[in-house]
C-alpha cells in the first residue's frame, strides 16, 4: 500500500495537474482500442456470427445436398425410399423484397406436408425448423395455397395481413398465415410450401437443397458414403453448413484485412505512448534522482513509470469500450454492405459485447501502454541519484545515433523487398504484411536522420521565408530530435497508411472504371427488381427477352444467366452469355491479350469456359487446364480456353455459352438482360419503349451510364470502411501531436518566457507553436508519402494480389491524396492552437526567474 | 370395413374440398385385379391396410401393422408442379411386441411430389417414403423402416379377393353412396424376418389385407367402430365391424363376411352377429380413453362362438397432433366352439371413438 | 539623462487570495551611463523591481517612467516594442537558446523586433565581449564565463538603454564574475546605457556608481559613490 500511495503521489497527481494532456493520450488509446474493438465486433457481427440468411432456419441437421443449378426433384423420391431413418428435407430457397418495407429477406419453401409435424406440434423445444405458431382457427388448413406465407414475428405482421412480395420480376399478393418466434430478426425469413415457391419463382423439376437428418450410428462419414451412392454424379452431399463455412472462410480474409488495417491506430497510439513517458521520464529527472536518493530501488522506478503507462491504458481502454460498441454499429452497416454486395447474402447478428472482447480491448490497450512505456521507464530506472540530482541539462536527450539508424532503414528495407517477393502462407499474405510491417520500421529508423536534415539545412531557408518564429521552430524539433522523430512516426505512419490504402482504392477504382468500359458494351441494362448481391441472382420471366428483341430499334438483347455453384468447397459464380450476340467493341479484355472474338468463338456451344483471374488464384488454375463442374446431376469437364479480369466480385467466376449451360440446366429465365440499341434509333425512345413491354414486370433498366455509376457506388461504398479506419489513425496521430505539442510548450515555457524578455511578441510565441505543428505535419507528409507510395506497391502487387487475386493498375489519385494531406496537414496545424495559445499565456516573469 | 377415417378427418380439416367433384360408391362396379388393388383417383379416400400375426422360430409372437391412405385435396388441372398437392398420403405403422409387452407405431404425411408417395401400378408398388408394398404376381413385398424396428416380410394370398359387403359395395349408412368398395384378401401367408433392438426375428404367420375407397360414407350421428378380423384355425375367416352412436346404441348397417375355406363368401347382417365387449377394460394413460379388450362372439347360423383377447393392451396409436385421432388396433387370439368343437385363432381389432366423438366431416 | 523612473511604486502578488506586498511605494531615478546595484536578501524585491523596470510587469500603484513614457499606459504590444527598443536583460542561468549558434543567440532580439542587418550588429557586439572567434559554436560547448558574455553581447545587441541583470555571477566562480562585472561596467560606459544589477555580492556592489538597498520591498538606503 505505501507503493501505491507512494505511486498516487508521484505519478497521478502530476498527471491530474495537466488534465488536458492526459485526456489527449486517454483518447488516443480509446480511439486505437475502440477501433480495434469496433473491427473485431462488427466483423464479429458482418460476418463470424454470419451465417448465410439461409442457413437461419435450417435446423438440426446433418448433411445437406446440393448441386450447381438445384438438385433434382427426384432426387428427394429417391431418397425418401431408401431403407434408412432419415429426415429429409427438401427446401427452395430464394430471396423476397417486402414491397412496402423494400426489407430483403430469404424466402424458403419447405415441405409443409412431409415436416408437417414438425411444424405443427410445436412447444417441444426440439428447436427444428421454424415453429408455426397454432392459431385456434387452424392456419395450415392454408398450406395449400399458393399465397399463404409464414414470417418470424420481429417483422411485425399479424395474421391475415395481406402483403405484396417482389420475387425476381414479379410482385406477387400474399397472406400472412402464422407467425414463428424468431429470436430478435435473426432468423427473419419469409416461409411458405415448397409448391408455392416453386410457383412463386416459376422454377420446376429442381429444388435448392435437401436436409438430412441421420441416426447416430453409423457416423457421418459413413452415412456421407452411403448416401453419396444413392445420388447421382453432379448431386453432392456433404455436412450441413459446409457452405457457410466455405462462405466464412472465403470472408476470412476480408476480415483479417480489416483487423489489420484497425491496428494501425493502435500502432499510432504506442508511439504516441511512448512519446508520453519519455516525455514523462525526461522531465522528471530531478524527481527519480530525489526519490532514489531516498531509497527507492530501480524497479521502484520502473514499477511506476509502466504503472503510469498502465493507467493510460487503462483508462484508455474503459473509454474505449463503449466508444468501439458505438463504433461497431456503424461498422457493422458498412461492413454487412460489403459483404453483401462482394461476397454473399447474410444478415448481420447482433453486436455482441462480449466479457472476452471487452477483457481483449482492456489487455490490448493496457498491453500496448505498458510495451511502449518499457523502453523510456528502463531508462528512468538507470538514472543514478547523483545524476538526477545534478541539474543536469533538461533537454530532451538527443543523442540518437543517426548513422547506425540509416544503415539499419537500409537494411530493413532490404528485408521488406526480399519478403514481398514470398509466396501467401495458406491463402493469407503473411510475408507482405511482413513487409509493410519492415518497411514502417524502416521508416521510423530513417526518421530521425531525415528530421535532422531537414530541420538544420532548412531552419536558414525557413528564416528567411518566414521569420525568426521559424528558424526557431525547426531548430527546437531538432533540438529535441528524439522527440520529433517519434512524433513524426507516429503521424506518417497513420499518413502512409492513408496514402497507400488511398493509392490502393484509387488504382482499384481506376482500373475498374477503365475495366467497365470493356465489360459494359451494351447501351441498356436490365435486371430483376428483386434485390441481387454477390451470390442471389434473380430472374427475369422467360419471354421478356423475346419481347424486347422485337421492338424496333433494338438492334439484339443478349440474356445472361448466373448461378451459385461450388467449386472445389469455394463459392463461385457460373454465368453464361449469349454468344450469338455479336458484340464488336475490340477491347482485350484476356490474360492471352487474344481479341475477345477469338476467344469467345472457342467457347461457342463446346465444353469450354472462360474463368476470372480470382478463381484462377483461388484454385491454382490456367489457361488450358480443365475443370470438372456438378450441374444438375452431371459432371461435366470443361476446358479453360483463357482467363479475363474481373472486378465485379470477389469470388471466382466461370463463364461459358448459354446454349452450353442450356444442356445441362435447361431454365431458360435470363438473369439479366444486355440490350442494343439500333445505331439509328434513338436510345431514350428505346428505352421508353421496353419500359412499357416491361410494364407489369418489375426490372430495372439501367443505361450503360447508370450501371457504371451505380458500380462506382458500390465500390465507393465497400471502401468507405477502409477510409473511417485509416481517418480515425489520423485522427488518433493528430491528437498525439496536439498533445505533444502541449508537452512541448510546457517544457519549453523557459525558453518562451525567456523571448518575452527578449522582446518577442505573443504573436511571436504563438507563430513559433503553429510553425512548429506545421513543421511536424510537414515532415510527418513528406515522410508518410513516401512510405505510403512504397506500402501502397506492397499492399497492390503482393497482399492485394495474394488476398484476393486481382491485377490492379497502379494509378495516382492525385486530388484524393492531395486532398486528404492537405485535410490532415490543416489538422496538424490546428493540433498547435491550443498549446500555442497555452504558451502565450505562460507566465514568463515566474518561469526565468528561479531562486 | 375398416375404417381409418379418423384420421382422415384430420385431412379433411386441411382441405375443405368439394366431395362433389368425386365419384361415390355405388352399386353394380366391375372389379378388376389386379388394376383395382391400384388407386381410384376419382375417388376422395382410399386405404391400403395390412394387419397379421407373425411368431419368429423360436415362439416370438408379433402383431404387426402397416396402412397407406390417400385423401384427395385438389384434382385443379392447373396446378402441375411435382409438389402441388392433389392427394394427401398419410401412413401409420404399428408393431405389437406380444411377447415383449411393448408397443411401438409411427406416422407419417406426405404429398405425391416428386416420388415421395403413392401407387403405381407400372411399378406394382404402393409406398409413403420408403414404406412400401411391391407386388410381384401373386405375392407383396411388405418393406417397412423405423428408428426402432424394420419389417422385411413377403405375403402370398391363398384365396382371391375378397369383395365386403353386397353388389360390390359396403354400405355404411343410409343413403346411396354411403358406401364403400372394399377388397380384401383375408389370408396371406406371410414370411420375412423382423428387426428389432438390434435383433433380427425370422418370422411366419398370416395377414390380412383391406382396401377400399370411397367418397363418403358414415353418418353424422356414428360416433365410432369396432372392427374384427378373425382368421379360424380351420381356414375359414370373418370380419365383423358394428358402428356406435352417441347413445351407445348399434347401428343397423353393421356388418361382417363369413369366407369359408374355399374362399367362398357370406354376408352377415347386423342380426347375424353377436359382437360385444366382456369384462376387462385397458384405460389409456395417453388419452384417458378406456377401451374393452376382451370381447364375445357369436354367429349362431354358423355355429360360431368365441372370446377374442389380446395379449398386449397397449396397443393404442395416438396421434401426434390434434388433429390426427387416436385409436386402438391390435393383435387378438381368439379362442372358442365350432359347432362344439373346439377352435382357435387369431386376428386384429380396431376400436375409434373412445376419447372423443370421430369426427366425420369437414368443420364437424 | 534620466531614463527611468519608479514614482511611489508598488507591487502586490496575489497568492491564494492573499495580497502579498513585493514593492511598496518605492522611488527610483537612473539616469544614462550610471551603474545601480540592487542589492538585499532574497524575496526584498530585487526581481519585481527589474521587471518593471523591464516593462515585463505593471505596478499595483504609482508609476514606471521608461524614457518619459509610463508602462501602464502601454498594451502588451506597446510593452513589447518598449523592450524591443530600450531594454535589454541578462540572467543568472545565462539563458542561452541551447538549439542556437552563438551569433543566433545574439542576434534573436534583432530578429524577433524584425530590424535587419542582425549579423553585423552581432559580430560587432561579441568583439565587445571579446568572442568573435567563437559565433559558430553552440551554448553547449562554451564555459559558464562565455555563456554570460554571449547573454552579455544578446542584451546589448539593440542598442538598449536600460540593461537589467539579475544575478549575473551567481552561477560563476569569484575570478570569471569579476571578469564579467568588469565587463558590464566597462560596457555601460562605453554604451552609455542605464546598468541595474540585482546581486548578493558585496564585491559586485562595490563596482556600482549607486547601491540601492532593499529590504522587504522598500528602499532603506542609497549609496552613492
Amino acid at each position: 500500500m505505501p507503493r501505491l500511495l507512494l505511486f498516487y503521489r508521484l505519478m497521478v497527481r502530476p498527471l491530474l495537474q495537466e488534465p488536458v494532456r492526459a485526456a489527449l493520450t486517454v483518447f488516443a488509446v480509446a480511439l486505437g482500442v475502440a477501433v480495434v474493438l469496433a473491427i473485431d465486433l462488427a466483423g464479429a457481427a458482418a460476418t463470424g456470427s454470419f451465417r448465410s440468411s439461409m442457413e437461419a432456419l435450417a435446423g438440426d441437421n446433418d448433411l445437406e445436398v446440393t448441386a450447381s443449378g438445384g438438385v433434382p426433384e427426384d432426387v428427394v423420391g429417391t431418397l425418401v425410399s431408401l431403407p434408412y431413418s432419415i429426415r429429409i428435407s427438401p427446401r427452395m430457397e430464394n430471396y423476397a423484397v417486402i414491397v412496402d418495407s423494400k426489407k430483403s429477406l430469404p424466402l424458403i419453401g419447405l415441405d409443409f406436408v412431409g415436416e408437417g409435424e414438425s411444424f405443427a406440434q410445436l412447444d417441444s423445444a426440439s428447436g427444428a425448423a421454424p415453429r408455426v405458431q397454432e392459431n385456434p382457427q387452424g392456419p395450415l388448413e392454408h398450406f395449400g395455397d399458393n399465397d399463404s406465407i409464414w414470417l418470424g414475428t420481429s417483422l411485425g405482421y399479424n395474421v391475415g395481413a395481406h402483403i405484396q412480395l417482389l420475387i425476381n420480376d414479379q410482385v406477387r399478393e400474399y397472406t400472412v398465415r402464422g407467425v414463428y418466434p424468431d429470436s430478435n430478426g435473426a432468423e427473419s425469413a419469409i416461409v411458405m410450401d415448397i409448391a408455392a415457391a416453386q410457383h412463386a419463382l416459376a422454377r420446376y423439376g429442381r429444388v435448392d437443397r435437401i436436409l438430412l437428418k441421420v441416426p447416430n450410428a453409423p457416423g457421418l462419414n459413413e452415412w456421407q458414403q452411403r448416401l453419396r451412392g444413392a445420388l447421382p454424379a453432379g448431386v453432392e452431399i456433404h455436412p450441413q453448413g459446409t457452405g457457410t463455412n466455405e462462405n466464412r472462410k472465403m470472408l476470412a480474409a476480408f476480415r483479417w484485412n480489416l483487423q489489420l488495417l484497425s491496428y494501425v491506430s493502435l500502432v499510432v497510439g504506442a508511439f504516441l505512448i511512448y512519446n508520453t513517458i519519455s516525455v514523462s521520464v525526461v522531465r522528471r529527472r530531478p524527481e527519480i534522482g530525489i526519490v532514489r536518493a531516498l531509497g527507492a530501488s530501480r524497479s521502484a522506478i520502473l514499477f511506476a513509470f509502466v504503472g503510469e503507462a498502465g493507467c493510460f491504458g487503462l483508462a484508455g481502454a474503459l473509454v474505449g469500450l463503449p466508444l468501439g460498441h458505438f463504433m461497431a454499429t456503424g461498422a457493422v452497416k458498412l461492413m454487412s454492405a460489403t459483404v453483401e454486395s462482394l461476397y454473399v447474402s447474410s444478415q448481420p447478428g447482433a453486436i455482441e459485447l462480449s466479457f472476452t472482447s471487452a477483457l481483449l480491448a482492456l489487455a490490448i490497450g493496457v498491453g500496448i501502454a505498458v510495451a511502449s512505456a518499457y523502453s523510456p521507464a528502463r531508462e528512468a530506472a538507470l538514472v543514478s541519484p547523483v545524476e538526477a540530482m545534478g541539474r543536469g541539462r533538461r533537454e530532451y536527450d538527443v543523442n540518437i545515433e543517426k548513422g547506425r539508424d540509416l544503415w539499419l532503414a537500409l537494411a530493413l528495407g532490404l528485408a521488406a523487398v526480399a519478403a514481398s517477393r514470398a509466396p501467401a502462407i495458406r491463402g493469407k499474405p503473411l510475408f507482405g504484411y511482413l513487409a509493410a510491417i519492415l518497411l514502417v520500421v524502416a521508416s521510423a529508423s530513417a526518421i530521425p536522420a531525415f528530421v535532422h536534415a531537414i530541420t538544420m539545412f532548412s531552419s536558414k531557408l525557413l528564416g528567411k521565408l518566414f521569420g525568426v518564429e521559424a528558424m526557431l521552430a525547426s531548430r527546437s524539433l531538432a533540438g529535441s530530435l528524439r522527440r520529433t522523430s517519434v512524433l513524426v512516426s507516429a503521424l506518417s505512419t497513420a499518413i502512409a497508411m492513408m496514402t497507400a490504402v488511398g493509392i490502393m482504392v484509387g488504382s482499384f477504382r481506376e482500373t475498374v472504371a477503365v475495366w467497365m468500359e470493356d465489360r459494359l458494351p451494351a447501351d441498356l441494362y436490365l435486371r430483376p427488381g428483386s434485390s441481387a448481391a454477390a451470390d442471389r441472382h434473380p430472374t427475369i420471366s422467360p419471354g421478356l427477352a423475346e419481347t424486347i428483341e422485337k421492338l424496333p430499334g433494338v438492334a439484339a438483347v443478349e440474356r445472361l444467366r448466373a448461378y451459385e455453384i461450388f467449386y472445389q468447397e469455394m463459392p463461385a459464380t457460373l454465368v453464361s452469355v449469349d454468344l450469338d450476340v455479336l458484340r464488336t467493341e475490340p477491347n482485350s479484355e484476356y490474360f492471352s491479350g487474344r481479341p475477345r472474338e477469338q476467344v469467345l468463338a472457342e467457347l461457342r456451344d463446346s465444353d469450354a469456359v472462360v474463368v476470372s483471374e480470382p478463381f484462377t488464384y483461388k484454385h491454382g488454375v490456367k489457361t488450358g487446364d480443365s475443370i470438372t463442374l456438378s450441374l444438375g446431376e452431371k459432371q461435366v469437364t470443361f476446358r479453360i480456353a483463357d482467363v479475363y479480369y474481373d472486378y465485379s466480385s470477389e469470388r471466382g467466376s466461370v463463364l461459358m455459352d448459354r446454349k452450353t449451360m442450356l444442356r445441362y440446366l435447361p431454365d431458360p429465365a435470363p438473369s439479366n438482360l444486355a440490350i442494343y440499341v439500333a445505331p439509328e434509333a434513338k436510345l431514350e425512345t428505346v428505352r421508353a419503349e421496353i419500359e412499357q413491354a416491361t410494364a407489369g414486370h418489375r426490372v430495372l433498366l439501367f443505361s450503360n451510364r447508370d450501371i457504371r455509376a451505380e458500380a462506382i457506388r458500390i465500390f465507393d461504398r465497400t471502401f468507405a470502411i477502409t477510409y473511417a479506419l485509416e481517418a480515425v489513425a489520423v485522427i488518433v496521430a493528430v491528437m498525439g501531436i496536439a498533445g505533444a505539442l502541449l508537452a512541448l510548450v510546457i517544457d519549453r515555457r523557459r525558453e518562451l518566457g525567456l523571448l518575452r524578455f527578449l522582446g518577442g511578441a505573443t504573436g511571436q510565441i504563438r507563430k513559433l507553436i503553429l510553425v512548429e505543428a506545421g513543421l511536424l505535419g510537414l515532415l510527418a507528409n513528406v515522410a508518410g508519402l513516401a512510405l505510403g507510395f512504397a506500402l501502397s506497391l506492397v499492399l497492390i502487387y503482393v497482399i492485394n494480389k495474394q488476398s484476393f487475386g486481382w491485377t490492379i493498375r497502379f494509378h495516382w489519385p492525385v486530388e484524393i491524396l492531395v486532398a486528404a494531406l492537405t485535410m490532415v496537414y490543416a489538422a496538424t496545424v490546428l493540433a498547435g492552437l491550443y498549446p500555442a495559445e497555452v504558451a502565450v499565456r505562460l507566465n514568463s516573469l515566474e518561469v526565468v526567474h528561479e531562486e | 370395413m375398416k375404417s381409418r377415417l379418423a384420421c382422415l378427418a384430420a385431412a379433411l380439416l386441411f382441405f375443405q374440398t368439394l366431395a362433389a367433384q368425386y365419384r361415390t360408391a355405388l352399386p353394380g362396379y366391375r372389379y378388376e385385379f389386379p388394376h383395382d388393388h391400384f388407386s381410384h383417383p376419382d375417388f376422395q379416400t382410399e386405404w391400403w391396410y395390412y394387419t397379421g400375426n407373425l411368431r419368429s422360430s423360436d415362439g416370438h409372437r408379433f402383431g404387426f401393422e402397416l396402412t397407406f391412405f390417400r385423401q384427395a385435396v385438389s384434382r385443379d388441372a392447373a396446378k402441375t408442379g411435382a409438389w402441388e398437392v392433389k392427394d394427401l398420403y398419410v401412413a401409420h405403422l404399428a408393431l405389437s411386441d406380444l411377447d415383449g409387452g411393448t408397443f411401438y407405431h409411427a406416422e407419417r404425411s406426405n404429398r405425391a411430389g416428386p416420388g415421395i408417395a403413392g401407387t403405381s401400378e407400372s411399378q406394382g408398388r404402393i409406398w409413403n417414403g420408403n414404406w412400401q408394398i411391391l407386388w410381384d404376381g401373386n405375392e407383396q413385398k411388405l418393406l417397412a423402416v423405423d428408428q426402432r424396428f424394420q419389417l422385411h416380410l413377403t405375403l402370398r394370398s391363398e384365396k382371391p379377393p375378397v369383395l365386403q359387403g353386397e353388389n360390390g359395395v359396403s354400405q355404411k349408412a343410409e343413403g346411396a353412396g354411403q358406401a364403400s368398395h372394399y377388397i380384401s384378401l383375408t389370408r396371406l401367408t406371410t414370411s420375412g424376418s423382423i428387426e428389432l433392438g438390434g435383433k433380427k426375428y425370422d418370422v411366419n404367420g398370416t395377414s390380412w389385407m383391406d382396401h377400399e375407397f370411397f367418397t363418403h360414407q358414415l353418418a353424422p350421428d356414428q360416433t365410432g367402430w369396432d372392427w374384427m378380423s378373425l382368421q379360424l384355425a380351420d381356414n375359414t375367416e370373418l370380419m365383423l365391424f358394428r358402428i356406435r352412436h352417441a347413445d351407445r346404441s348399434i347401428d343397423a348397417y353393421s356388418a361382417g363376411t363369413y369366407i369359408d375355406a374355399q374362399g367362398r363368401t357370406t354376408h352377415l347382417r347386423a342380426s347375424d352377429f353377436v359382437l360385444q365387449p366382456l369384462g376387462e377394460r385397458w384405460k389409456s394413460r395417453v388419452t384417458g380413453a378406456v377401451y374393452p379388450v376382451q370381447w364375445q362372439i357369436a354367429i349362431p347360423r354358423l355355429g360360431i362362438e368365441l372370446e377374442a383377447k389380446s395379449p398386449l393392451e397397449s396397443q393404442e396409436l395416438t396421434g401426434k397432433t390434434k388433429f390426427m385421432p387416436n385409436y386402438w388396433e391390435g393383435a387378438i387370439v381368439l379362442n372358442g366352439k365350432r359347432n362344439t368343437k373346439p377352435i382357435d385363432g387369431v386376428g386384429y381389432l380396431e376400436m375409434t371413438g373412445y376419447d372423443r366423438p370421430v369426427q366425420l366431416a369437414p368443420g364437424g | 539623462m534620466l531614463i527611468l523612473s519608479l514614482q511611489n511604486v508598488s507591487k502586490d502578488y496575489l497568492s491564494d487570495g492573499q495580497r502579498i506586498p513585493a514593492l511598496s511605494n518605492l522611488s527610483l531615478d537612473v539616469k544614462r551611463g550610471e551603474f545601480v546595484a540592487l542589492v538585499g536578501r532574497s524575496g526584498c524585491g530585487k526581481s519585481t523591481l527589474l521587471n518593471l523596470a523591464g516593462a515585463m510587469d505593471f505596478p499595483t500603484a504609482g508609476q514606471v517612467l521608461v524614457d518619459g513614457v509610463s508602462t501602464s499606459s502601454l498594451e502588451d504590444a506597446g510593452l513589447t516594442r518598449l523592450r524591443r527598443e530600450k531594454v535589454g536583460f541578462i540572467f543568472q542561468s545565462f539563458q542561452l537558446l541551447h538549439t542556437l549558434t552563438v551569433f543566433e543567440n545574439v542576434e534573436l532580439p534583432l530578429l524577433l523586433a524584425g530590424k535587419p542587418n542582425a549579423r553585423e550588429a552581432a559580430r560587432e557586439r561579441l568583439a565587445w565581449v571579446e568572442l568573435d572567434d567563437l559565433g559558430h559554436r553552440y551554448p553547449h560547448q562554451l564555459s559558464g564565463g562565455q555563456m554570460q558574455r554571449v547573454a552579455i553581447a544578446r542584451a546589448l545587441i539593440h542598442s538598449p538603454s536600460i540593461l537589467l541583470a539579475d544575478e549575473p555571477t551567481g552561477n560563476l566562480d569569484t575570478t570569471t564574475g569579476n571578469v564579467i562585472l568588469e565587463l558590464l561596467r566597462r560596457l555601460t560606459r562605453q554604451q552609455n546605457t542605464a546598468t541595474i544589477m540585482a546581486t548578493h555580492s558585496v564585491e559586485a556592489a562595490a563596482l556600482a556608481d549607486m547601491v540601492v538597498q532593499l529590504r522587504d520591498g522598500k528602499i532603506e538606503g542609497i549609496t552613492r559613490r
